[in-house]
């Protein structure tokens, strides 16, 4: 061998021991712009984060534009899912028409929905016990995530009935051998996490709207434990807890949580950013129109879908008198029981837009969608001046909240449950009280507090706001009111288990399904 | 009488150039004189060509020289036997000494030159008389001269490497032209770091050589790898120009990720990367299909490795040479689509049959209607590829530099359905000096592509709207009073040229919208890559059989696109209300460096090669930034620009990054043969991957493998029938850590969005995406393979394969139950799967007269199954989408091929009402009480007495089991046919091609077929509009169609002009040629291509189908 060689021979045996022997930290790559589930929850900011994250599933709108208000309004008698035509939005078109299988359906979404946040709020419970961090402020995460997680089992139990309960993460071992609880459980397991949160001095009674409007306040969590006794038929439980909520005397503002009826009905559906989180609103569903959402991802956007879906189609103004809608997709079209319902209250005109009317009077025309009736959800219709002028597609970044629990909704649940504790609902009584206080907000004169007129109330009340198939089936009215939709007594109050969840797993679908459980 | 001829390669190392100025030093006593020639050209790098008859009787030798030169050792060795040599260039020709030495006689001498079919001469070529013993070999020019016994003497002409002509005598001068042959023992393969001599390899590699290529238009390489090797599955994703394929070796072996890992001239790039090569610069394409010969690549290599060599330029005169063709492309076949009587005639069927009232009055007054399938098919596509490449060198170095164009227009939407590309490549290597080579090859393409968009999808794009949108719409609005009505009032309704709106259908909507405003609103959009793909390494052979070389490869790519989105309404569902304007821009950069040592030794018989080696690879370190400008001031592509300085909230920009995927390897590999008769080969590699966790970082994959070459054995007789036989066998273990990265771990993602407060700002929340896994481990994959080659009658070459494949503890992120909560699915290795094959390949050459035929032929069978999906668990849960059910239409469960087509099983249609009635279980209750004539009667599978989901079943594999392709080449004088067919059988097609939920689609004319009264069909349900059945919706075998196919892939005519003639312009070869590509093909799937590719193959949403094209095209060389 030549001498000249050696110096190669050397050089290339050298890099073969510095290759191998740096190798492992060669191999150790660190993830950017990400972080490991064990390296997070290290302060109070990440503690934070995980909360937004627990919220964020409140406003669950998937892909295929399932949403819980849009699907339980499809399913009720109030609308029906309308759209562009029969299979536009399937979800909302079986559910509306009752043809909904396991394996089609809105089912699969609001199961994902509840879980999704159920399991985000364990995350957040078993992490923070070890976040360090001021512990008034820990206290108050503990409360959000548990009045939460309670929020979203209260879905669940009332949509599936037979349900999986469990309040830690499931590990991957375990997973598939989760069992349905009995649905008491799941309902002791809400009021438990209900009463924590109410236990906990940490929870504010109300928050700074600026900032912090749409965290849990301790009314609100009042309201929902009212709402879930109610459910539970624990009537006058459910009476006690709301009016912590409704305050000594209907109709005057509620000091301690600050809450108090809009003197304007119309005002409710503002929905630009001063009108959120008004008096009335004790829970809402936040949305904004800054998140630059676009068609690649539908469920990401922070923008309300329900704007433009519930939109007239071709809407074209031919009047300046006309209202600034924009064109939207005629989903929820109002049926016209609904609308003979309210056309002569003085909610009608907040509530219904009457497309047929205004075309008829040259003041603006349409296209008729699928199922159309000529009369649009006026609530949540998206309109020319809350159009965004920022990034993203307009039509994915309207910014109106939802109320999922307002403080008429709350008097007259309160007014529910009083009268079906044997409260007689006549003048003087405080069902009677809360029930005209509802009326005398749009200026209707008193009536008696009947079951009936309660129930009607809500109706014309809550229109379109994701609450009239719940009430029906809560109350029972269901198979009556919606056998012309093809509603089955005895099936479809509940949805089916979704089918892919009962694919190896100890699932087993609902008796009302044809299943064993 | 043998000819050997002794290439000399370090049997795994490229050798550097080295010839016959090398010094030489020898010490032998008393040795054959063969062996010192043998030594001769090992030291020198000289091929030496003799005759062995020639040295039979020569005397043993004795010779001790240091640092001779080639020339001193030759004359020392030769001086005293009647034998002399001449040089030519790196090659030594030994021969008998001059014929005047020996006695006169009476015979005549024949002269002339042999020459390749380049018209190069060749030296060392025999010439015998047939029967007889005498024979000479051709000198350094070509030229030879041998006496024969008189005219009508027949003459055998041969060469190592081509194919044996014989001329009978008639004149004094024979001038021959041999055809090239790669036969068993002379070929060579390309194998992982290296080239073996085909004659002993143990593993199954299967090779395309640059010949096979010239004959097909290859667009993307994949394709050139169809039909043509035995064992590889191939299937393309569309027929868009530019379109990738789908390809599997030795079936499907992972549920993950199954491409091949493609090795270009050392460097690894990824599946979808190959597309910046050219064809004509591709030297030989070689498939490692068992664990054998893809352990060397280990952690990578399970789905199979794909290795691709560039051409070389050789020493000496230069070359040029030119290919290109030009042509034009249409559909090969049209779906038969109602016209619009028909479906107005159906929709009044189904909307009476389903409760409502008649749609439309008059269906015959709509005419024939819209043939929407014609208003996007183009029959005059235009198709063209030209390359020109220079190649030459000298001692020193030597260099191939090419340049190539190619240019291709859709056969669907052609205004957004074209590719172009241009490549340039750079290969050269460089003798730094006697024991020191340095090289590189570097190849770089740009491209640019305008898709289509939605392609295989069942959600809009051309095809599927042309498939389900309705006849009855027109393609535009001509009356005006129509175009002032609704929905043409709408903002951004499309106009054509003329400013008639484009038609909009009240029937059908969603995402099925007029194909033609579908293209109006994507004119111009495209998208673009630069591809840098090269190596250079140095390589030192310090002492003899001792080789060093280092190498360093790397890929950078740059690529992006730009979309500009107008105001548009399509129809009621598909709106954009504003503009914008998309830039996208991404970089990729891979490299990786290796650094071997081998060694070969022979001693007597016994060779030897050890191999040694380190590696390092990096790749997937991406970086991307897209900007979308909103309400951008223009209103077509070419006006909008980002120069429009829109406010700053309606600029919406995004980037991400990927992490880097790293290994870093060590492997070894020996070889040895005693005789080249038995053959053994043993492989290792470690491998370390920075996707798993510290539990699991490292994996080993070995392999052995033995070969035994009986045919060199003294007991096997020495007949025709049988003159080269092989048999082999290994078996080895190879991984795949190909599941993403860090999905051992649990990642917190972002993204989980809250508002709070009324600021209108939001707050980013994080939680974590999947639970972890720390245990996850390396995919394994084991094969076993057992296989011999022959070599039978002489002419044909026969080698066949059979395998066993298991691969274990497959990665994958199984659909967990939603109940979990977690936005995404955990990795875990849960499953196991089996695939069980053979492959056969056939080969035929032989030269009769003037007429030569070469046919190829192989054909592979792959069963496949999944033997365990863990914890008890019999079947995955979800599966592939198909619209909107959440029935999945596929299903891998145990014992069945992976991806199943999974479905309600049809048993006919109900003829009567009293069908229905006396479709009862055991218990004697109705199974279908709702059904009425004319819907299917469903198989109630599980025997329950009624129709669930429980009821589905495995009603077909989408994946085909038997592949099969045949080459025919014929040539006589200068005319030459190709023939290739290639084909695919045992699968299944779902046609997805008609809407589910789309109840007023168009339909395929199979639906004037439909049930209409008991006894009319059994085959086809009724039409309604309340399909309460579920006839159309549940998906079923209704849906599945014999997916076999054998396909004329190519077939071309060329001719030759006589060098003769073109040598005097100055040009070496002159060939023109007429090619068609996919000009037939035999199936019974009524779709428009049984080629559908994709994760599953199979499934046509309505894929973009191949084109039949015709061509026009020219090979030359200067």
């Amino acid at each position: 061998m030549k001498r000249k060689h050696i110096p190669y021979i050397l050089a290339l045996a050298t890099g073969l021991q510095l290759a191998a022997g740096c190798s492992d930290k060669f191999l150790e790559v660190k993830p950017k712009g990400t972080d490991l589930e064990t390296n997070y929850y290290k302060n109070a900011t990440e503690a934070f984060n995980g909360l937004v994250a627990v919220y964020d599933v409140i406003g669950w709108q998937s892909n295929g534009y399932v949403t819980k208000v849009g699907a339980m309004d499809a399913g009720s008698d109030d609308h029906l899912a309308g759209g562009g035509g029969q299979s536009d939005v399937t979800a909302f078109q079986v559910f509306s028409n009752y043809t909904l299988t396991p394996d089609v359906g809105p089912q699969g979404d609001l199961w994902a929905k509840g879980y999704s946040g159920i399991f985000r709020a364990n995350v957040l419970l078993q992490k923070l016990p070890a976040v360090p961090m001021d512990e008034n402020q820990k206290k108050r995460f503990v409360a959000e995530a548990k009045f939460l997680r309670a929020f979203f089992y209260f879905d669940l139990v009332r949509l599936f009935k037979n349900i999986p309960l469990t309040t830690t993460t499931i590990s991957t071992t375990d997973m598939y051998n989760v069992l349905q609880a009995k649905p008491e459980d799941v309902y002791a397991q809400i009021e438990t996490d209900l009463k924590d949160a109410i236990a906990e001095t940490n929870l504010p009674d109300q928050v700074p709207v600026a900032t912090e409007g749409g965290r849990a306040t301790k009314g609100a969590v009042h309201a929902l434990l009212g709402k879930v006794y109610l459910n539970e038929k624990k009537y006058a439980a459910a009476a006690a807890e709301l009016a912590l909520v409704n305050g000594a005397t209907p109709g005057q503002a509620n000091a301690q949580y600050g809450y108090k009826l809009l003197a304007n009905f119309a005002d409710l559906w503002k929905s630009d950013n001063a009108s959120k989180f008004n008096s009335e609103s004790i829970l809402e569903v936040a949305f904004t129109s800054t998140s630059a959402g676009t068609w690649d991802c539908v469920s990401c956007t922070e923008g309300n879908v329900l704007n433009i879906m519930t939109g007239p189609r071709g809407y074209k103004i031919l009047k300046p008198t006309a209202p600034d809608f924009v064109s939207g997709w005629s989903f929820l079209v109002v049926t016209p029981s609904l609308f003979n319902a309210i056309h002569f209250d003085p909610r009608y005109n907040a509530t219904v837009l009457n497309l047929d009317s205004l075309e008829a009077n040259g003041i603006a025309s349409y296209e008729k969608g699928y199922k159309n009736t000529g009369y649009f959800l006026a609530k949540f219709a998206g309109r020319a001046s809350n159009t965004t002028t920022g990034g993203g597609t307009k039509e994915l970044n309207y910014p109106q909240n939802l109320y999922e629990i307002r403080l008429a909704d709350t008097y007259l649940m309160e007014a529910e449950a009083l009268v079906k504790n044997g409260e007689s609902g006549a003048p003087g009584t405080r069902s009677y009280q809360l029930l005209n206080a509802v009326r005398a907000r749009v200026g209707l004169s008193p009536v008696m507090a009947t079951d009936d007129n309660i129930f009607d109330e809500r109706r014309l009340e809550l229109a379109g706001e994701g609450h009239r198939w719940f009430d029906l089936v809560r109350t029972g009215r269901a198979a009556t009111v919606l056998a012309a939709k093809g509603f089955v007594a005895g099936k479809n109050e509940i949805l089916p288990i979704p089918l892919l969840e009962l694919e190896n797993t100890k699932l087993e679908q609902s008796k009302e399904w044809g299943g064993t459980k | 009488m043998k000819l050997t001829t002794f290439l000399l390669l370090a049997a795994c190392l490229q050798i550097s150039a080295k010839g016959v100025s090398q010094q030489i030093s020898i010490s032998e006593k008393k040795v054959p004189i063969r062996k010192i020639l043998r030594e001769v050209s090992r030291q020198a790098g000289v091929s030496v060509i003799y005759d062995e008859t020639l040295l039979a009787g020569a005397r043993p030798v004795t010779i001790d020289v240091k640092n001779a030169s080639v020339k001193q050792v030759l004359d020392l060795c030769l001086s005293n036997l009647p034998l002399s040599y001449t040089i030519d260039g790196t090659r030594i020709i030994v021969q008998s000494l001059p014929e005047e030495r020996k006695a006169a006689d009476t015979t005549i001498t024949i002269t002339g030159r042999i020459t390749d079919d380049a018209g190069d001469v060749l030296p060392g070529a025999t010439v015998r008389i047939k029967g007889g013993v005498a024979g000479t070999v051709t000198d350094g020019a070509g030229k030879y001269s041998i006496k024969v016994p008189g005219n009508g003497t027949e003459l055998v002409f041969s060469a190592v490497g081509y194919a044996t002509v014989s001329r009978v005598v008639n004149d004094r001068t024979l001038n021959i032209k041999l055809q090239i042959t790669q036969t068993a023992l002379t070929e060579t393969v390309v194998v992982g770091y290296g080239v073996q001599k085909k004659s002993v390899v143990t593993g199954a590699i299967s090779s395309v050589k640059a010949s096979d290529l010239e004959s097909q238009p290859v667009t993307r390489l994949e394709q050139a790898l169809q039909g043509r090797t035995s064992g590889v599955t191939i299937a393309s994703s569309s027929g868009q120009p530019g379109s990738g394929s789908s390809v599997r070796v030795r079936g499907i072996t992972t549920f993950n990720n199954n491409d091949p890992l493609w090795v270009i001239d050392g460097v690894v790039v990824d599946n979808g990367g190959i597309g910046y090569l050219n064809q004509y610069d591709i030297e030989s394409i070689e498939v490692l299909k068992d664990a054998a010969s893809q352990a060397i690549y280990g952690a990578r290599a399970a789905a199979g490795v794909i290795l691709v060599t560039t051409k070389k330029g050789k020493a000496g005169k230069l070359t040029v040479s030119y290919n290109g063709y030009y042509g034009t492309s249409a559909p090969a076949r049209k779906l038969k689509l109602l016209d619009a009587t028909q479906y107005a005639t159906l929709r009044n069927e189904a909307s009476v049959a389903g409760g409502g009232g008649i749609v439309y009055a008059d269906p015959a007054s709509f005419g024939k209607g819209t043939d929407w399938q014609s208003q996007i098919f183009n029959n005059n596509a235009m198709r063209q590829n030209h390359e020109v490449s220079v190649s030459g060198g000298n001692d020193k170095s030597t260099f191939y530099s090419s340049f190539g164009y190619l240019k291709q227009d859709g056969i669907v939407a052609t205004d957004i359905s074209k590719y172009q590309r241009v490549n340039l490549r750079l290969n050269s290597t460089h003798k730094l000096s006697q024991w020191a080579t340095f090289g590189e090859n570097v190849g770089y393409a740009y491209d640019k592509a305008l898709g289509v968009g939605n392609t295989n999808s069942e959600f809009g794009g051309p095809l599927s709207s042309a498939i389900n949108l309705d006849p009855i719409t027109p393609v535009i609005v001509t009356d005006p009073a129509v175009a002032a009505t609704a929905p043409y009032t709408n903002v951004g309704i499309r106009k054509d040229a003329n400013g008639h709106p484009y038609g909009i259908s009240n029937a059908v909507g969603q995402e099925i919208a007029n194909p033609l405003a579908y293209i109006s609103t994507r004119l111009g959009n495209y998208g673009w890559s630069h591809n840098i793909v090269g190596n250079a390494y140095l390589e030192i052979a310090p002492v003899k059989g001792l080789k060093l070389r280092s190498t360093i490869g790397s890929k950078i790519a740059f690529w992006g696109g730009e979309t500009y989105t107008p105001i548009s309404y399509l129809n009621s569902s598909s709106i954009s209300s504003r503009t914008s304007f998309n830039r996208s821009t991404n970089q990729g950069y891979n490299w990786n460096l290796e650094n071997i040592v081998s060694y070969t030794r022979a001693i007597r018989k016994h060779n030897v090669t050890l191999l040694l080696g380190q590696g390092a690879y990096m790749d997937n370190r991406t970086k991307a930034i897209n900007v979308t400008f909103n309400d951008v001031p223009a209103d077509n592509f070419d006006d909008a620009s980002l120069n429009f300085k829109v406010a700053s909230d309606k600029r919406v920009a995004d980037g991400s990054e990927g992490a880097d995927h790293r290994i870093s390897s060590l492997f070894g590999r020996i070889n040895y043969n005693y005789d080249e008769k038995y053959l053994v080969e043993g492989i290792i590699r470690r491998d370390g991957s920075s996707r798993f966790g510290a539990n699991n970082k490292y994996g080993v994959f070995p392999s052995f493998s033995l070969g035994w070459v009986a045919s060199r054995e003294k007991f096997f007789p020495q007949t025709n029938a049988i003159s080269f036989l092989k048999v082999r066998g290994g078996y080895g273990v190879v991984g795949n850590d190909n599941i993403g990265d860090f999905a051992y771990l649990s990642t917190i993602g972002s993204g989980r969005n809250y508002a709070f407060g009324n600021s209108g700002s939001y707050q980013i929340g994080y939680s974590p995406n999947a639970p972890s896994n720390p245990d996850l481990k390396w995919e394994s994959t084991s094969q076993t393979n057992i296989g011999f080659e022959a070599t039978v009658y002489r002419d044909f070459n026969v080698s066949f394969d059979w395998y066993k494949k298991a691969t274990k503890d497959i990665l994958q992120n199984p659909r967990i139950p939603a109940y979990v909560g977690a936005i995404s699915n955990p990795a875990a290795n849960i499953a196991d799967m089996e695939n069980t094959g053979v492959e056969l390949e056939l080969g035929y050459h032989k030269t009769i007269g003037e007429v030569s035929l070469s046919v190829n032929g192989n054909v592979s069978y792959v069963k496949n199954k999944v033997t365990n999906l863990g914890r008890g668990i019999s079947y995955l849960s979800g599966g592939q989408n198909f619209q909107s059910t959440s029935y999945p239409i596929t299903r891998t469960a145990l014992n069945q091929p992976l991806n199943s087509f999974y479905g309600f099983k049809t048993n006919g249609i109900f003829q009567t009402q009293a069908d229905v009635d006396n479709y009862v279980s055991k218990d004697g209750k109705k199974i279908q009480p709702g059904a009425v004539p004319g819907d299917f009667r469903w198989v109630d599978k599980d025997g329950d007495g009624q129709i669930t989901e429980l009821d589905r079943d495995f009603i077909g594999n989408p994946t085909p089991n038997v592949n099969y392709g045949f080459t025919i080449n014929a040539g006589y004088k200068g005319f030459d046919v190709v023939l290739f067919v290639q084909g695919a059988s045992g699968n299944k097609i779902f046609q997805g091609l008609r809407r589910l939920d789309i109840l007023n689609a168009n339909w395929q004319t199979k639906a004037l077929g439909r049930w209409t009264g008991a006894g009319s069909t059994n085959d086809y349900p009724r039409l309604t509009t309340d399909d309460k059945n579920r006839n159309f919706t549940n998906p079923s075998d209704f849906y599945l169609e014999n997916g076999s196919y054998c396909r004329i892939k190519s077939l071309q005519l060329g001719y030759t002009i006589s060098s003769n003639l073109t040598k005097k312009v100055g040009v070496e070869k002159f060939r023109v040629y007429i090619l068609s590509e996919n000009l037939l093909t035999l199936t019974k799937y009524t779709g428009y291509d049984p080629e559908i590719g994709g994760g599953v193959f199979s499934i046509d949403r309505g894929i973009y189908p191949q084109a039949r094209s015709f061509m026009f095209g020219v090979n030359a060389s200067f």
